[in-house]
Order: C-alpha cells, then sequence, then structure tokens
C-alpha cells in the first residue's frame, strides 16, 4: 500500500469518543487529535498546537473549546480556529490562527478521514442502513501491506464454533470483504487496514449484522485477530523495519502568534450566508439564524460582531450571540430602530427565512477576558446581544460573573431560552427610569473586587451613565470595556490637515469634509473599517506625532488622553500635521 | 501516620493518590532518592531491608511495598469496604490478581523510565517491549469492560486498590518511551481515574477536563 491521501479511511471506533475525551489517531504518519464536542460533532484535527507544537491528544476537551495543556491555547469546535491565549488577556486572537482539520465522517460506529479526501465519503453498500457491529480494533506493528496480505487468511465464524467456511469475496487496497458460512449461518465481515504507519497498522472489522448477543462474537473475533497479528507481527520481524513516514510540518509565523492580523481595506462581505431562521425573539427583537452555504463559517471569539450587508445597499454591524463552540451558525438579534434610517426596519420587514445575505467573517473589537476573578456584565436593552456571548462563555468555563439585563419590561427583554440556562448568574432590572437606574448601576458597582472587570453595551446615555458611575466609584479605566451601537456625537469635519504615514512614506491632505479614512482608500492605503461612524474602532491607527482630535466613542478617555490611538472613519487632528503608523 | 515519600515514584503516587482518596492526613518524610540514594542509607535500610520506596508508619507499624501499603490502609480507612472488597470473595480475587500484575507494570514500564529518566542501566528494550505485553492485556480487559458497562479494572461501579495499583506507571510510562497510543481503552480509564473526588497530580501527570454536566 502506498500513501493515499485522497482515500477515506476509518481512523477511530465511535466509541472511542466519550464526552470530554480526546483520542490519539494517526493516518499515513499524521498524527491526529480527534475529540467529540459536547454538541456530537466529532473533530479531526492536526495533533500539535499551534503555538509550541505540543501533541492536543494531551489537552483538555472541555466541550465546547480543546484547550491545549501547554500554554493554555483555546481552540473551536468544528472550526479549529484559536478563541483565546491568556498570554494575551486582553486581544482577540487573529482569525487566521486556526489548527490544520481532517475531514471526519461518523458512520457505521466508525470514524472516517482523509488527509485530502479525492471525492465524498461514500458509505459501502453493504453497510447503507444496517444495523453493523464494530468490532474491537487491533493495532498491528507491522506495514499495511504485510498485514493486507495475512488479513485475506484470516479465519472466523458466524458462531464461534469450528469448522466454518470463510471465502474471500472482495479485495481491494486496504479492503477486504469475508464471508463465513457454518451450516445455515453465515457472517459478512468487512475488514479496513488503517495505515497509522509505514510499519504500523490498525485492523478495523465491521460485521455487516449485529448478533442478538454480541459479546461471545466480540470476543471470538478480538481471539482470532490477535492470533493473526501474532503470525503478522512474526513475520514482521524477521523483515527490515520501514522508516516513518515523515511528515513536515507549516510552522505558524511568529508574528501571527503574538498579534491579531490587520484585516484588508473597507468593509468586506466576504461570507455568504442563508437565513436559516428568523423569529420574533421579544417586542421589537427579530432573531436570525445565519448558515453557511458551503463550508465551514469562521470563527469567533465572545464578543464579536459581523456586518450584514442588506438587500437595500446598506450595511450594519450585529454582536454574535452564541455560546463557545457554537459554530455551525452564527446568531444576531436585531431591534427595530424606532428611528431607523433603513437597516433595522429592512431585516425586520424585507430579509426572510431562506434568503441569502452577504456578510462579514466577524471581527472581535470587544474582546473578552478570561483571567478576571469576577466579571461583570452589563446589558441595556440589545445591548444584551454580547453579553450574552460573553455570559455563556464564562458559564461554560465555570468562571464566576453577573450578568445585569436593563430592560423596558419582560416583553422586550427576550432570550428567555439562554438566560434561562444562565439561572443564578442573571439579574434583570425592569422598567427602571434614567435616575433608577443610574442607583442601580451605583449599588452594581458600589466597590470594584481584586481583578474585577466591567463590561458594558447599551444605548449611548446609559453607557456614559455607567462609565461615570464607574469612574466616581474608582474602577480604572483597563478595568471598564463597553461598546457603544452608534456614535451619536455631532461630527466636527471643517478641519484640514496633513496626514503623514511613516511606515508608507507618504504624506496625504485631508481637507475639510473629507475623512481620514476616506483619504486613506482613495489613495490605495490598506485599512480595514466597518462602520464607518466612530463607533466599532476597526479603523484603529496608531499616533506618531500629532493632537488628534477624538469625536469618536470608541477609545476609552484614557485612551484618548493617552494620544496614541485614533479612529481614522471620524476623528480628525488639531495640530497642522498628524503622523500615524501605517 | 508517615510516608517516607519521593516525589518522582509512582510507587510513593500509589498512597498518595490512595490517602487522598481516603481523606486521611499523613505526614511527608522526603526522601533524596536520586541523586542521593537516601533510600539505601542505614537509617531506611532499617525500615525496608529490601532500600526502597514507599515506606509508610502508622502507629508502631511500618509496612514496606506499595501494593500492601494500599491493601492495609484501604482496609483499615475505607469503611465502605469498596477500594479493598475483602467480602466479596470473586472481587477480592480479582483485586490480587491485579495486584500483581501491578507488579509487572512496575518491572516493565517503571524500568524503562528509570532508565531514561534517572540513568538506571538495564535493558530498556526488553523493558519497553514487557510494558507494550502487559498494556495489551490491560487495554484488551478494559475495553471488554466497557463493553459491559464497568468503568474499572475490576468489576463493580467503585474503583478498588487495583485501579490505583496500576496507574501511576501507566500513566508516567512516556517518560520511559512507552506510548499509550495504541491503547484508546487506557486512556479512557486514565481519564476516569483523573476525575475521582480527592484525585492529586505529581510531575509528569496531566490533569484532565472535567466531565460533562
Amino acid at each position: 500500500m502506498s500513501v493515499d491521501p485522497g482515500r477515506w479511511y476509518p481512523i477511530a471506533s465511535s466509541s472511542d469518543l466519550p464526552l470530554r475525551h480526546v483520542f490519539h489517531g494517526q493516518l499515513w504518519g499524521r498524527e491526529m487529535a480527534v475529540w467529540r464536542a459536547d454538541d456530537g460533532h466529532v473533530n479531526v484535527w492536526e495533533n500539535r498546537c499551534l503555538h509550541r507544537g505540543v501533541r492536543l491528544s494531551i489537552g483538555l476537551n472541555e466541550g465546547r473549546e480543546l484547550r491545549c495543556l501547554y500554554h493554555g491555547w483555546r481552540y473551536a469546535n468544528r472550526t479549529a480556529g484559536c478563541t483565546y491565549i491568556p498570554a494575551h488577556p486582553a486581544d482577540a486572537p487573529a482569525r487566521t490562527i486556526c489548527n490544520n482539520t481532517y475531514p471526519a465522517i461518523e458512520a457505521h460506529g466508525l470514524i472516517w478521514s482523509a488527509l485530502d479526501p479525492a471525492e465524498d465519503f461514500q458509505e459501502h453498500t453493504l453497510l447503507v442502513g444496517a444495523d453493523v457491529l464494530a468490532l474491537r480494533p487491533i493495532p498491528v506493528n507491522a506495514p499495511p501491506s504485510l498485514v493486507a496480505a495475512h488479513a485475506r487468511s484470516y479465519q472466523f465464524s458466524p458462531t464461534g464454533a469450528g469448522g466454518a467456511d470463510v471465502s474471500l469475496i472482495v479485495e481491494t487496497d486496504g479492503f477486504l470483504e469475508l464471508r463465513s458460512t457454518l451450516g445455515d449461518m453465515t457472517t459478512t465481515l468487512l475488514l479496513f487496514i488503517q495505515p497509522v504507519d509505514a510499519g504500523r497498522s490498525i485492523l478495523r472489522g465491521v460485521l455487516t449484522t449485529r448478533p442478538d448477543t454480541p459479546m461471545p462474537v466480540l470476543h471470538h473475533h478480538n481471539r482470532a485477530m490477535s492470533a493473526l497479528r501474532d503470525r503478522i507481527e512474526a513475520e514482521a520481524a524477521t523483515l527490515d523495519a520501514p522508516d516513518p513516514i515523515s511528515v513536515s510540518f507549516t510552522p505558524v509565523d511568529e508574528e501571527l502568534a503574538q498579534i491579531p492580523a490587520r484585516a484588508r481595506s473597507g468593509p468586506k462581505a466576504e461570507l455568504r450566508v442563508t437565513v436559516a431562521r428568523k423569529w420574533a425573539l421579544a417586542t421589537d427583537i427579530a432573531g436570525f439564524r445565519f448558515e453557511a452555504i458551503t463550508g465551514q463559517l469562521p470563527t469567533f471569539q465572545p464578543g464579536a460582531h459581523i456586518d450584514v450587508h442588506l438587500p437595500n445597499g446598506m450595511s450594519r454591524q450585529y454582536s454574535l450571540t452564541n455560546a463557545p463552540g457554537e459554530t455551525d451558525h452564527y446568531a444576531i438579534g436585531v431591534k427595530r430602530e424606532p428611528e431607523s434610517r433603513g437597516g433595522s426596519a429592512c431585516l425586520h420587514e424585507t430579509v426572510q427565512q431562506g434568503d441569502v445575505l452577504a456578510i462579514s467573517a466577524p471581527r472581535n473589537n470587544f474582546p473578552l477576558r478570561r483571567d478576571a476573578l469576577n466579571t461583570i456584565l452589563v446589558a441595556g436593552g440589545i445591548g444584551i446581544t454580547p453579553m450574552l456571548a460573553m455570559a455563556q462563555t464564562l458559564e461554560a468555563q465555570s468562571l464566576p460573573f453577573e450578568l445585569h439585563c436593563f430592560a423596558q419590561s419582560v416583553a422586550h427583554l427576550g432570550f428567555e431560552e439562554i438566560l434561562g440556562r444562565l439561572k443564578d448568574a442573571v439579574t434583570t432590572h425592569l422598567g427602571l427610569d434614567p435616575k433608577a437606574t443610574g442607583k442601580t448601576l451605583a449599588e452594581i458597582l458600589k466597590t470594584r473586587g481584586e481583578e474585577e472587570h466591567l463590561y458594558i453595551c447599551g444605548p449611548g446615555p446609559m453607557l456614559q451613565a455607567t462609565r461615570a458611575i464607574a469612574d466616581r466609584k474608582g474602577w480604572p479605566d483597563e478595568a471598564v470595556h463597553f461598546e457603544y451601537f452608534k456614535n451619536t456625537n455631532e461630527i466636527d469635519d471643517s478641519s484640514a490637515f496633513e496626514v503623514a504615514l511613516a511606515r508608507s512614506a507618504l504624506t496625504l491632505q485631508v481637507p475639510a469634509g473629507r475623512t481620514i479614512l476616506e483619504v486613506l482608500h482613495e489613495n490605495g492605503v490598506e485599512m480595514p473599517s466597518s462602520c464607518e461612524q466612530g463607533a466599532c474602532g476597526t479603523c484603529l491607527a496608531t499616533v506618531i506625532e500629532g493632537d488628534p482630535d477624538h469625536q469618536d466613542v470608541y477609545l476609552s478617555a484614557g485612551e484618548r488622553a493617552a494620544g496614541k490611538s485614533i479612529i481614522t472613519c471620524v476623528s480628525r487632528c488639531k495640530s497642522k500635521r498628524l503622523v500615524l503608523d501605517i | 501516620m508517615k510516608l517516607y515519600d519521593y516525589e518522582l515514584s509512582g510507587n510513593c503516587y500509589k498512597i498518595r493518590l490512595m490517602l487522598n482518596f481516603l481523606g486521611r492526613e499523613y505526614e511527608t518524610r522526603p526522601v533524596d532518592f536520586y541523586p542521593g540514594r537516601e533510600h539505601k542509607s542505614p537509617e531506611l535500610m532499617k525500615l525496608n531491608p529490601l532500600g526502597q520506596l514507599p515506606i509508610l508508619e502508622d502507629g508502631d507499624l511500618v509496612l514496606r511495598d506499595a501494593q500492601a501499603i494500599l491493601t492495609y490502609l484501604a482496609h483499615k480507612y475505607d469503611p465502605s469496604g469498596q477500594w479493598y472488597p475483602v467480602s466479596d470473595p470473586d472481587r477480592l480475587g480479582q483485586v490480587a490478581q491485579w495486584l500483581a500484575f501491578a507488579d509487572g507494570i512496575t518491572a516493565t514500564a517503571s524500568s524503562a523510565r528509570l532508565h531514561d529518566t534517572l540513568f538506571y542501566e538495564l535493558d530498556v528494550e526488553a523493558a519497553r517491549a514487557g510494558a507494550h505485553r502487559l498494556f495489551r492485556v490491560l487495554d484488551e480487559h478494559l475495553w471488554f469492560a466497557e463493553q459491559e458497562g464497568q468503568d474499572w479494572i475490576c468489576s463493580g461501579d467503585h474503583p478498588t486498590i487495583a485501579d490505583l495499583a496500576c496507574f501511576p506507571y501507566v500513566i508516567l510510562s512516556e517518560e520511559g518511551g512507552v506510548s499509550r497510543q495504541d491503547y484508546p481503552a487506557i486512556r479512557r480509564w486514565c481519564d476516569r481515574i483523573k476525575r475521582l473526588p480527592g484525585f492529586v497530580l505529581m510531575s509528569g501527570v496531566f490533569p484532565t477536563s472535567q466531565s460533562a454536566a
């Protein structure tokens, strides 16, 4: 047998994958970490952490994410994308940090995979719809071709009693169909030879019908196949052992492992999704479930948002409400704004179940630390959406948190199902006027506990109030994290100034009425952006020199005072010249 | 109760595990096994003429041999009688059988580890081959136990000292160059042991995740 990356082989039994376990597999020399998430999905990944190459098979299957044992990097179910790097607790890992995965199909009591499948997995005709029995797999220290040659002479019996007549029905590369007859009893065995490495194989057998009492049959095959193994290994011992298949790995770019990658210019709509479900979540809130048309949706982290491009040509940002590991869809909640400029109205009225929409990949400008001793999440109205993703992440990792939801009424709150699961961690504050809200917030933020962090999302006035209260109560800037829906500041774009791009060796003029971002784009300078109104932080640039005129709602007071960053879609410059690290 | 203990010893780890599972307070007397060879010092040779660890002192009793100490501790301090089921002859026989098997693991997997980590001069290939022979037997046993809905080496729904006697040098086998990749049922059994309430780690033994709620 020669290396056949295109072919599907069984690489594990279904029973090898109980919940919260990582199976150590191998195919053609490539080691695999195989794990079942709590939602049942089977992941087959290259068995090495992207960071330092440690085997993921000794990692921790936490049900929704797999955690490397070495430095705690976390990877999401399905996507294998990195969701958290403990050494960089305040940053969102780049979406490009993604483990190599192999395809996985669970069928007939076995897990099937291929290194680089030439075609879709095909069920064996004898197994389709059959009630089958997977036998105990037998690892053999011998080359797959030697195992295949001996497997032809495998002797077994329908009952375990002697005198059965075994015939070889089909033999292809690495696969045999054998039939054993004893009296009027017939059993068909499909025997697959899994090529583990040049000198190692695993015999994996499936009976096409499940016997009434499987245990004696399982024991019979275990004995017979162990005897076959002894014969094969005895012969292998007389031959020269082949060298293991050498496997080359693509190293991870050092820079990639450290910082989030910069997205390319402008708002992007690189994904096409179907609206798999649209439903009424609460008064004036519609829920949407997006599913990929083909392939896998990219990894998200708690706090991430997507741009949704609407049939009317507009684009709007919505936070994902997904729990960690819920990687087969994106879920958002959209509030119908009474003064909608057309975005929320279009989603509520025009977009229907079954429609196809263009969306961006998730971006995370609101990352969640997972090293706080306590986390307080404050949600005002529809600001609950990113908080749901955060709360479910903290819940899944058994990290302490409290979620405070402010809403007009229960009917306006919505998300009963998720909030119900989070139970005791949730406190709802219903129907409070601004004054009562302020009082409640002052109570919640009374004293900051050790390493306690605060996350706020909600309408502008409530956010301002919460930040002001936190400031008064002595919460340091770096412990207060917030996300605005939109920038309600009156933008003053009357200034004109010069922008020097230090790395690009380019000097550009920004006239009154144009933004830095527009001028950058017009001159072919790559700069990602999303909301383009100073709320989301996507178009942030580092300031080297100059006096920024901040007009965004993204930067904190401390960040503004430091003068080291600027949101290029709205903010400008008070001095004549602004030097950016671009 | 005093345990003459070496942190890197799997046999001492068996006793630490047992005492933690039973929730017993004990005092540790660290022994400089390597490189000091303190287990061969006159003081310790007086307690154990075989010059081995662990040694347990409980009142006037001085006991050597990990499996013997497990037997003693379980019988004396586990009122439920689960860890050492003396009232059930079938299970008692199974426990004794697997305690002897654990000695075999010590003679093979532990020897290979002593060669690789503490530079003992011995036939490491023979030790590794012996460990693989035993692991094949244990994996097969545990696979069929799982088929019958059993989690542990001996029958019944509670682990016994047989599990504790076998576990340490199985979980440390890779330090002696003995991979457990071909023994998936052993790997699952190791996860189950790590989830027992009171489980403690040692250097070279890694945690596993919590079981699903």
